[in-house]
Protein backbone atom coordinates (compact mmCIF):
# COMPACT_ATOMS: atom_id res chain seq x y z
CA UNK A 1 0.00 0.00 0.00
CA UNK A 2 2.97 2.91 0.95
CA UNK A 3 4.85 2.17 -2.32
CA UNK A 4 1.24 2.39 -3.95
CA UNK A 5 1.07 6.02 -2.48
CA UNK A 6 4.39 7.21 -2.81
CA UNK A 7 4.10 6.41 -6.90
CA UNK A 8 1.04 8.47 -7.02
CA UNK A 9 2.24 11.54 -4.75
CA UNK A 10 5.55 11.41 -7.66
CA UNK A 11 3.61 11.34 -10.53
CA UNK A 12 0.90 14.02 -9.35
CA UNK A 13 4.35 15.92 -8.15
CA UNK A 14 5.86 15.46 -11.66
CA UNK A 15 2.41 16.55 -13.12
CA UNK A 16 2.43 19.59 -10.99
CA UNK A 17 5.59 20.53 -12.63
CA UNK A 18 5.13 19.69 -16.21
CA UNK A 19 2.13 21.54 -15.99
CA UNK A 20 3.59 24.73 -14.50
CA UNK A 21 6.43 24.17 -16.84
CA UNK A 22 3.91 24.17 -20.19
CA UNK A 23 1.89 26.88 -18.59
CA UNK A 24 4.74 29.68 -18.37
CA UNK A 25 6.25 28.51 -21.37
CA UNK A 26 2.72 28.79 -23.71
CA UNK A 27 2.38 32.01 -21.24
CA UNK A 28 6.12 33.58 -22.85
CA UNK A 29 5.23 32.19 -26.39
CA UNK A 30 1.44 33.94 -26.48
CA UNK A 31 2.43 36.47 -29.23
CA UNK A 32 4.04 33.67 -31.19
CA UNK A 33 1.18 31.43 -31.08
CA UNK A 34 -1.64 33.70 -32.26
CA UNK A 35 -2.46 32.57 -35.74
CA UNK A 36 -3.73 36.60 -36.83
CA UNK A 37 -3.43 39.94 -35.10
CA UNK A 38 -6.52 42.24 -34.63
CA UNK A 39 -6.45 46.35 -36.63
CA UNK A 40 -6.18 46.90 -32.91
CA UNK A 41 -3.36 45.14 -32.56
CA UNK A 42 -1.54 46.67 -36.30
CA UNK A 43 -2.85 50.11 -34.99
CA UNK A 44 -0.25 49.87 -31.81
CA UNK A 45 2.45 47.61 -32.67
CA UNK A 46 2.47 47.23 -36.38
CA UNK A 47 5.66 48.38 -38.48
CA UNK A 48 5.50 49.25 -42.01
CA UNK A 49 6.72 46.76 -44.44
CA UNK A 50 6.02 43.45 -42.04
CA UNK A 51 4.40 40.74 -43.46
CA UNK A 52 1.78 39.37 -41.13
CA UNK A 53 -1.78 37.98 -41.35
CA UNK A 54 -4.29 40.41 -39.79
CA UNK A 55 -7.57 38.90 -38.95
CA UNK A 56 -11.06 40.12 -38.11
CA UNK A 57 -14.66 41.19 -39.43
CA UNK A 58 -15.37 42.55 -43.61
CA UNK A 59 -17.19 46.21 -42.29
CA UNK A 60 -20.62 46.45 -43.30
CA UNK A 61 -20.75 48.49 -46.66
CA UNK A 62 -17.19 48.45 -46.96
CA UNK A 63 -16.60 45.92 -49.81
CA UNK A 64 -15.63 47.52 -53.84
CA UNK A 65 -15.07 45.49 -56.19
CA UNK A 66 -12.76 46.24 -59.11
CA UNK A 67 -10.30 44.84 -61.77
CA UNK A 68 -7.05 46.02 -61.86
CA UNK A 69 -4.80 44.88 -64.67
CA UNK A 70 -7.55 42.33 -66.04
CA UNK A 71 -7.70 40.68 -63.04
CA UNK A 72 -10.44 40.41 -60.06
CA UNK A 73 -9.23 42.61 -56.76
CA UNK A 74 -11.25 43.79 -53.95
CA UNK A 75 -11.03 46.72 -51.74
CA UNK A 76 -12.55 46.29 -48.37
CA UNK A 77 -12.23 46.88 -44.20
CA UNK A 78 -11.13 44.86 -41.60
CA UNK A 79 -12.71 45.65 -38.24
CA UNK A 80 -12.34 44.19 -34.77
CA UNK A 81 -15.05 46.62 -33.14
CA UNK A 82 -12.32 49.70 -32.51
CA UNK A 83 -10.14 50.26 -35.53
CA UNK A 84 -10.43 49.16 -39.13
CA UNK A 85 -7.70 48.82 -41.57
CA UNK A 86 -8.27 49.20 -45.68
CA UNK A 87 -7.43 45.88 -47.27
CA UNK A 88 -7.05 45.52 -50.98
CA UNK A 89 -6.69 41.81 -52.44
CA UNK A 90 -6.06 40.84 -56.20
CA UNK A 91 -7.36 37.39 -56.69
CA UNK A 92 -9.77 34.86 -56.44
CA UNK A 93 -12.50 34.93 -52.90
CA UNK A 94 -12.95 32.12 -50.51
CA UNK A 95 -17.13 31.25 -51.17
CA UNK A 96 -17.54 32.48 -47.60
CA UNK A 97 -16.41 35.43 -47.99
CA UNK A 98 -19.16 38.86 -47.41
CA UNK A 99 -19.94 41.54 -45.41
CA UNK A 100 -20.21 40.66 -41.55
CA UNK A 101 -17.85 37.85 -42.01
CA UNK A 102 -14.55 36.71 -39.87
CA UNK A 103 -11.69 36.72 -42.70
CA UNK A 104 -7.78 36.37 -41.82
CA UNK A 105 -5.96 37.65 -44.44
CA UNK A 106 -1.80 37.20 -44.89
CA UNK A 107 -0.20 40.66 -46.24
CA UNK A 108 2.01 43.65 -45.72
CA UNK A 109 1.72 47.18 -44.11
CA UNK A 110 1.84 49.56 -46.49
CA UNK A 111 3.52 53.14 -44.79
CA UNK A 112 -0.13 54.51 -44.85
CA UNK A 113 -1.35 51.85 -42.51
CA UNK A 114 -3.19 50.05 -45.55
CA UNK A 115 -2.77 46.41 -46.10
CA UNK A 116 -1.89 44.60 -49.02
CA UNK A 117 -3.27 41.47 -48.62
CA UNK A 118 -2.10 38.15 -50.78
CA UNK A 119 -4.20 35.27 -49.17
CA UNK A 120 -7.82 35.93 -48.17
CA UNK A 121 -9.19 32.88 -45.68
CA UNK A 122 -12.53 32.42 -44.51
CA UNK A 123 -13.10 32.71 -40.75
CA UNK A 124 -16.48 30.42 -40.41
CA UNK A 125 -18.00 31.44 -36.77
CA UNK A 126 -18.94 28.62 -34.23
CA UNK A 127 -22.99 29.27 -35.15
CA UNK A 128 -24.68 26.70 -37.65
CA UNK A 129 -28.28 28.09 -39.12
CA UNK A 130 -30.31 26.93 -42.00
CA UNK A 131 -31.26 29.64 -44.41
CA UNK A 132 -34.62 29.48 -43.23
CA UNK A 133 -33.43 30.62 -39.76
CA UNK A 134 -31.74 33.21 -41.55
CA UNK A 135 -34.48 34.55 -43.23
CA UNK A 136 -37.04 34.75 -40.51
CA UNK A 137 -33.93 36.41 -38.30
CA UNK A 138 -33.86 38.47 -41.12
CA UNK A 139 -37.68 39.41 -41.91
CA UNK A 140 -38.29 39.84 -37.94
CA UNK A 141 -35.26 42.17 -37.96
CA UNK A 142 -33.02 40.28 -35.04
CA UNK A 143 -30.21 39.95 -37.60
CA UNK A 144 -28.82 41.68 -40.42
CA UNK A 145 -25.97 39.03 -41.19
CA UNK A 146 -23.90 42.05 -43.19
CA UNK A 147 -24.05 43.72 -39.48
CA UNK A 148 -21.85 41.44 -37.07
CA UNK A 149 -22.29 38.19 -35.23
CA UNK A 150 -25.82 36.82 -34.52
CA UNK A 151 -27.97 37.11 -31.79
CA UNK A 152 -27.56 35.03 -28.67
CA UNK A 153 -28.50 30.98 -29.55
CA UNK A 154 -30.96 30.33 -27.13
CA UNK A 155 -33.59 32.64 -29.16
CA UNK A 156 -33.23 31.05 -32.89
CA UNK A 157 -31.56 27.35 -32.00
CA UNK A 158 -34.86 25.77 -31.54
CA UNK A 159 -36.65 28.15 -34.08
CA UNK A 160 -39.38 26.55 -36.46
CA UNK A 161 -39.13 26.72 -39.86
CA UNK A 162 -43.17 27.15 -39.88
CA UNK A 163 -42.53 30.45 -37.90
CA UNK A 164 -40.45 31.59 -40.48
CA UNK A 165 -43.36 34.79 -41.10
CA UNK A 166 -42.71 35.94 -37.59
CA UNK B 1 -26.38 18.43 -52.72
CA UNK B 2 -23.51 21.18 -52.78
CA UNK B 3 -19.66 20.31 -51.82
CA UNK B 4 -19.92 16.35 -52.96
CA UNK B 5 -16.56 15.94 -54.22
CA UNK B 6 -15.45 16.87 -50.36
CA UNK B 7 -18.27 15.14 -49.04
CA UNK B 8 -17.67 11.82 -50.06
CA UNK B 9 -13.89 11.56 -49.46
CA UNK B 10 -14.58 12.57 -45.45
CA UNK B 11 -17.41 10.15 -45.28
CA UNK B 12 -15.49 7.47 -47.17
CA UNK B 13 -12.55 8.46 -44.67
CA UNK B 14 -14.33 7.95 -41.53
CA UNK B 15 -16.16 4.60 -42.51
CA UNK B 16 -12.73 2.70 -43.77
CA UNK B 17 -10.82 3.54 -41.09
CA UNK B 18 -12.95 2.10 -38.28
CA UNK B 19 -14.18 -0.62 -40.78
CA UNK B 20 -10.29 -1.66 -41.32
CA UNK B 21 -9.87 -1.33 -37.32
CA UNK B 22 -12.93 -3.69 -36.88
CA UNK B 23 -11.99 -6.14 -39.42
CA UNK B 24 -8.28 -6.54 -37.97
CA UNK B 25 -9.71 -7.19 -34.39
CA UNK B 26 -12.49 -9.86 -35.57
CA UNK B 27 -9.18 -11.76 -37.19
CA UNK B 28 -7.38 -11.37 -34.50
CA UNK B 29 -10.28 -12.65 -31.88
CA UNK B 30 -10.74 -15.71 -34.00
CA UNK B 31 -7.11 -16.45 -34.69
CA UNK B 32 -6.23 -16.04 -30.60
CA UNK B 33 -9.16 -18.09 -29.73
CA UNK B 34 -8.75 -20.91 -32.32
CA UNK B 35 -5.12 -21.15 -31.14
CA UNK B 36 -6.68 -21.08 -27.37
CA UNK B 37 -8.38 -23.77 -27.81
CA UNK B 38 -5.76 -25.56 -29.42
CA UNK B 39 -3.45 -25.32 -26.46
CA UNK B 40 -5.78 -25.37 -23.80
CA UNK B 41 -8.62 -27.93 -25.23
CA UNK B 42 -6.97 -31.55 -24.83
CA UNK B 43 -6.76 -30.88 -21.20
CA UNK B 44 -9.72 -28.63 -19.75
CA UNK B 45 -12.76 -29.53 -22.30
CA UNK C 1 -16.04 -12.13 -32.10
CA UNK C 2 -19.16 -12.57 -29.89
CA UNK C 3 -17.84 -16.08 -28.41
CA UNK C 4 -15.01 -14.10 -26.34
CA UNK C 5 -15.36 -16.29 -23.54
CA UNK C 6 -16.31 -19.66 -24.25
CA UNK C 7 -12.68 -20.82 -25.09
CA UNK C 8 -11.47 -19.20 -21.75
CA UNK C 9 -11.25 -21.81 -18.89
CA UNK C 10 -12.44 -19.65 -16.32
CA UNK C 11 -9.73 -18.89 -13.27
CA UNK C 12 -10.34 -18.41 -9.71
CA UNK C 13 -9.41 -14.61 -8.98
CA UNK C 14 -6.61 -14.29 -6.47
CA UNK C 15 -7.55 -14.98 -2.73
CA UNK C 16 -8.53 -11.42 -0.86
CA UNK C 17 -8.89 -9.57 -4.57
CA UNK C 18 -10.28 -6.23 -3.89
CA UNK C 19 -11.07 -3.32 -5.27
CA UNK C 20 -10.00 -2.55 -9.17
CA UNK C 21 -7.79 -5.53 -9.22
CA UNK C 22 -11.02 -7.45 -8.95
CA UNK C 23 -11.43 -6.37 -12.37
CA UNK C 24 -7.78 -7.32 -13.31
CA UNK C 25 -8.46 -11.28 -13.14
CA UNK C 26 -8.17 -11.58 -17.06
CA UNK C 27 -10.42 -14.62 -17.05
CA UNK C 28 -13.45 -12.14 -15.58
CA UNK C 29 -12.23 -9.30 -18.01
CA UNK C 30 -12.82 -12.06 -20.65
CA UNK C 31 -16.13 -12.55 -19.46
CA UNK C 32 -17.83 -9.24 -18.83
CA UNK C 33 -15.90 -7.71 -22.13
CA UNK C 34 -17.96 -11.53 -24.19
CA UNK C 35 -20.59 -9.98 -22.37
CA UNK C 36 -20.69 -6.55 -23.41
CA UNK C 37 -18.88 -6.63 -26.82
CA UNK C 38 -22.48 -7.80 -28.50
CA UNK C 39 -23.99 -5.14 -27.53
CA UNK C 40 -21.65 -2.34 -27.57
CA UNK C 41 -21.24 -3.52 -30.73
CA UNK C 42 -24.86 -3.40 -31.98
CA UNK C 43 -25.79 -0.22 -30.32
CA UNK C 44 -23.23 1.82 -31.70
CA UNK C 45 -23.82 0.59 -35.14
CA UNK C 46 -27.70 1.47 -34.69
CA UNK C 47 -26.99 5.16 -33.58
CA UNK C 48 -24.78 5.24 -35.99
CA UNK C 49 -26.88 4.64 -38.93
CA UNK C 50 -29.35 6.83 -37.08
CA UNK C 51 -26.94 9.59 -37.23
CA UNK C 52 -25.30 8.84 -40.52
CA UNK C 53 -28.66 9.00 -42.15
CA UNK C 54 -29.76 12.21 -40.28
CA UNK C 55 -26.79 14.23 -40.34
CA UNK C 56 -26.31 13.25 -44.71
CA UNK C 57 -30.58 13.49 -45.93
CA UNK C 58 -32.59 14.90 -42.60
CA UNK C 59 -30.82 17.73 -41.28
CA UNK C 60 -30.97 20.96 -43.29
CA UNK C 61 -27.60 22.74 -45.14
CA UNK C 62 -25.93 25.56 -43.20
CA UNK C 63 -27.19 28.95 -44.70
CA UNK C 64 -23.32 29.78 -45.85
CA UNK C 65 -21.69 26.35 -45.99
CA UNK C 66 -24.49 24.87 -47.80
CA UNK C 67 -23.84 21.06 -47.65
CA UNK C 68 -20.05 21.07 -46.93
CA UNK C 69 -22.19 21.12 -43.14
CA UNK C 70 -22.61 17.96 -43.13
CA UNK C 71 -18.88 16.73 -43.00
CA UNK C 72 -18.98 18.22 -39.25
CA UNK C 73 -21.14 14.70 -38.40
CA UNK C 74 -18.43 12.78 -38.84
CA UNK C 75 -15.28 15.49 -38.15
CA UNK C 76 -16.68 16.71 -34.62
CA UNK C 77 -17.24 13.37 -33.03
CA UNK C 78 -13.97 11.80 -34.51
CA UNK C 79 -12.38 15.07 -32.97
CA UNK C 80 -13.98 14.68 -29.47
CA UNK C 81 -12.88 10.83 -29.39
CA UNK C 82 -9.41 12.09 -30.35
CA UNK C 83 -8.78 13.54 -27.22
CA UNK C 84 -11.52 11.27 -24.99
CA UNK C 85 -9.38 8.49 -26.97
CA UNK C 86 -6.40 10.16 -25.15
CA UNK C 87 -7.42 10.50 -21.99
CA UNK C 88 -8.46 6.83 -21.31
CA UNK C 89 -4.88 6.37 -22.72
CA UNK C 90 -3.70 8.18 -19.70
CA UNK C 91 -6.04 6.75 -17.25
CA UNK C 92 -4.98 3.20 -18.64
CA UNK C 93 -1.17 4.41 -18.44
CA UNK C 94 -1.41 6.10 -14.56
CA UNK C 95 -3.19 2.93 -13.50
CA UNK C 96 -0.11 0.72 -14.53
CA UNK C 97 2.67 3.00 -13.27
CA UNK C 98 0.84 3.59 -9.83
CA UNK C 99 -1.24 0.49 -9.13
CA UNK C 100 0.73 -2.15 -11.61
CA UNK C 101 -2.68 -2.96 -12.70
CA UNK C 102 -2.37 -6.60 -15.19
CA UNK C 103 -4.69 -5.03 -17.74
CA UNK C 104 -3.70 -1.59 -18.20
CA UNK C 105 -0.48 -1.88 -20.17
CA UNK C 106 -2.15 -4.20 -22.92
CA UNK C 107 -5.20 -1.89 -22.30
CA UNK C 108 -2.68 1.61 -23.25
CA UNK C 109 -1.08 -0.96 -25.95
CA UNK C 110 -4.80 -1.43 -27.11
CA UNK C 111 -6.48 1.83 -27.32
CA UNK C 112 -3.57 3.99 -29.00
CA UNK C 113 -3.83 2.74 -32.35
CA UNK C 114 -7.68 3.14 -32.32
CA UNK C 115 -7.19 6.75 -31.23
CA UNK C 116 -4.55 7.18 -33.59
CA UNK C 117 -6.84 6.10 -36.45
CA UNK C 118 -9.81 8.34 -34.96
CA UNK C 119 -7.55 11.68 -34.93
CA UNK C 120 -6.52 10.72 -38.56
CA UNK C 121 -10.46 11.21 -39.20
CA UNK C 122 -10.57 14.31 -37.68
CA UNK C 123 -7.63 15.89 -39.25
CA UNK C 124 -8.60 14.48 -42.83
CA UNK C 125 -12.34 14.63 -42.74
CA UNK C 126 -11.30 18.78 -41.38
CA UNK C 127 -8.87 19.01 -43.89
CA UNK C 128 -11.79 18.23 -46.82
CA UNK C 129 -14.18 20.96 -44.43
CA UNK C 130 -11.68 23.25 -44.86
CA UNK C 131 -10.67 23.82 -48.57
CA UNK C 132 -13.72 24.46 -49.33
CA UNK C 133 -14.81 26.84 -46.56
CA UNK C 134 -11.33 28.58 -45.33
CA UNK C 135 -9.98 28.25 -48.63
CA UNK C 136 -6.79 26.41 -47.22
CA UNK C 137 -6.66 22.17 -46.75
CA UNK C 138 -4.24 23.14 -43.73
CA UNK C 139 -3.00 26.46 -41.54
CA UNK C 140 -0.94 26.44 -38.46
CA UNK C 141 -3.08 27.58 -36.32
CA UNK C 142 -2.57 26.71 -32.46
CA UNK C 143 -5.99 24.25 -33.01
CA UNK C 144 -4.88 22.54 -35.64
CA UNK C 145 -1.27 22.26 -34.95
CA UNK C 146 -2.10 21.05 -31.06
CA UNK C 147 -4.15 18.35 -32.78
CA UNK C 148 -1.37 16.82 -35.06
CA UNK C 149 0.40 16.96 -31.99
CA UNK C 150 -1.62 14.69 -30.80
CA UNK C 151 -1.72 12.58 -33.33
CA UNK C 152 2.05 11.85 -33.43
CA UNK C 153 1.80 11.62 -29.21
CA UNK C 154 -0.11 8.09 -30.17
CA UNK C 155 2.08 7.43 -32.98
CA UNK C 156 4.96 7.64 -30.91
CA UNK C 157 3.51 5.80 -27.95
CA UNK C 158 2.50 2.99 -30.46
CA UNK C 159 6.24 3.36 -31.69
CA UNK C 160 7.58 3.31 -28.26
CA UNK C 161 5.99 0.52 -26.45
CA UNK C 162 6.90 -1.73 -29.38
CA UNK C 163 10.80 -0.38 -29.37
CA UNK C 164 12.21 -2.35 -26.68
CA UNK C 165 13.05 -6.44 -25.99
CA UNK C 166 11.44 -6.83 -23.17
CA UNK C 167 7.38 -6.31 -23.37
CA UNK C 168 7.51 -4.51 -19.94
CA UNK C 169 10.07 -1.37 -20.42
CA UNK C 170 8.32 -0.33 -23.66
CA UNK C 171 4.82 -0.76 -21.75
CA UNK C 172 6.34 1.79 -18.87
CA UNK C 173 8.22 4.40 -21.88
CA UNK C 174 4.66 4.36 -23.24
CA UNK C 175 3.10 5.14 -20.22
CA UNK C 176 5.42 8.00 -19.33
CA UNK C 177 5.12 9.58 -22.85
CA UNK C 178 1.37 8.99 -22.63
CA UNK C 179 1.00 11.15 -19.26
CA UNK C 180 3.34 13.74 -20.38
CA UNK C 181 1.17 14.39 -23.45
CA UNK C 182 -1.51 14.92 -21.39
CA UNK C 183 -0.90 18.51 -21.01
CA UNK C 184 -1.64 18.85 -24.60
CA UNK C 185 -5.54 18.02 -24.21
CA UNK C 186 -6.19 21.47 -22.66
CA UNK C 187 -4.47 23.33 -24.83
CA UNK C 188 -6.52 21.14 -27.81
CA UNK C 189 -9.66 22.01 -25.74
CA UNK C 190 -8.25 26.23 -25.31
CA UNK C 191 -6.52 27.23 -28.21
CA UNK C 192 -9.45 28.20 -29.99
CA UNK C 193 -10.76 30.65 -26.91
CA UNK C 194 -6.90 31.29 -25.76
CA UNK C 195 -4.98 31.97 -28.92
CA UNK C 196 -6.54 33.78 -32.03
CA UNK C 197 -7.31 30.45 -34.72
CA UNK C 198 -8.49 30.07 -37.97
CA UNK C 199 -10.44 27.13 -36.41
CA UNK C 200 -14.17 28.49 -34.43
CA UNK C 201 -14.77 27.77 -31.05
CA UNK C 202 -17.18 25.29 -29.94
CA UNK C 203 -20.63 25.43 -30.62
CA UNK C 204 -21.52 23.15 -28.16
CA UNK C 205 -20.51 23.90 -24.56
CA UNK C 206 -21.57 22.86 -21.45
CA UNK C 207 -22.94 25.77 -19.91
CA UNK C 208 -24.98 27.63 -22.96
CA UNK C 209 -27.35 26.92 -25.61
CA UNK C 210 -25.80 25.36 -28.42
CA UNK C 211 -25.03 27.63 -31.19
CA UNK C 212 -26.66 25.21 -33.45
CA UNK C 213 -29.82 24.92 -34.94
CA UNK C 214 -31.75 22.05 -33.56
CA UNK C 215 -32.14 20.19 -36.17
CA UNK C 216 -28.72 19.78 -37.40
CA UNK C 217 -27.84 19.05 -33.42
CA UNK C 218 -29.66 15.75 -33.25
CA UNK C 219 -27.54 13.50 -35.46
CA UNK C 220 -24.73 15.14 -34.44
CA UNK C 221 -25.36 14.09 -30.89
CA UNK C 222 -26.30 10.10 -32.66
CA UNK C 223 -23.11 10.20 -34.64
CA UNK C 224 -21.29 10.97 -31.30
CA UNK C 225 -22.93 8.38 -28.93
CA UNK C 226 -22.73 5.72 -31.66
CA UNK C 227 -19.18 6.67 -32.74
CA UNK C 228 -18.46 6.53 -29.12
CA UNK C 229 -19.91 2.98 -28.62
CA UNK C 230 -17.63 1.80 -31.39
CA UNK C 231 -14.77 2.89 -30.02
CA UNK C 232 -15.30 1.45 -26.91
CA UNK C 233 -16.19 -1.99 -28.69
CA UNK C 234 -13.00 -1.65 -31.00
CA UNK C 235 -10.84 -1.16 -27.77
CA UNK C 236 -13.04 -4.44 -26.04
CA UNK C 237 -11.95 -6.34 -28.85
CA UNK C 238 -8.55 -5.49 -29.75
CA UNK C 239 -8.10 -6.04 -25.38
CA UNK C 240 -9.75 -9.70 -25.49
CA UNK C 241 -7.81 -10.69 -28.00
CA UNK C 242 -4.32 -8.89 -26.66
CA UNK C 243 -5.34 -10.83 -23.19
CA UNK C 244 -5.83 -14.26 -24.93
CA UNK C 245 -2.58 -13.70 -27.03
CA UNK C 246 -0.54 -13.35 -23.96
CA UNK C 247 -2.33 -16.61 -22.54
CA UNK C 248 -1.30 -18.34 -26.14
CA UNK C 249 2.46 -17.02 -25.45
CA UNK C 250 2.58 -18.25 -21.82
CA UNK C 251 1.38 -21.51 -22.58
CA UNK C 252 3.84 -22.01 -25.21
CA UNK C 253 6.90 -20.93 -22.83
CA UNK C 254 5.34 -23.20 -20.12
CA UNK C 255 5.13 -25.82 -22.95
CA UNK C 256 8.85 -25.09 -23.97
CA UNK C 257 10.24 -25.38 -20.55
CA UNK C 258 8.35 -28.56 -19.73
CA UNK C 259 9.60 -30.23 -23.14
Amino acid sequence: MKRKHRRLAILLAAGLGLGSAAALTLFAFRDNLVFFVTPSDLASRGRAGETLRLGGLVAAGSVEHTTIAGDPAVRFRVTDGRTAVNVSYVGVLPDLFREGQGVVTLGTLAPDGSFTASEVLAKHDETYMPKEVVEALKKSGHWQPGSGPPPPAATWNTLSAAKSGG
Amino acid sequence: MTHLAFIIPAYGVALVIPAAFALDAWRRLSRARARLAALEGGRRR
Amino acid sequence: MLRAVDVFSPIAPPRGARGLHRFANPGRFLRLAGALLPWVSAIGLILTVIGLYGGLFVAPADWQQGDAVRIMYVHVPAAWLASAGYMALALASAASLVWRHPLADLAAAEIAPVGAGFTAICLITGSLWGKPMWGAFWVWDARLTSVLVLFFLYLGHIALTRAFDTPERGYRAGAILALVGVINLPIIKFSVDWWNTLHQPASISLTGAPKMYIGMLWPLLFMALGASLIFAALVLARLSAAVMERRVRALLAARAEGA
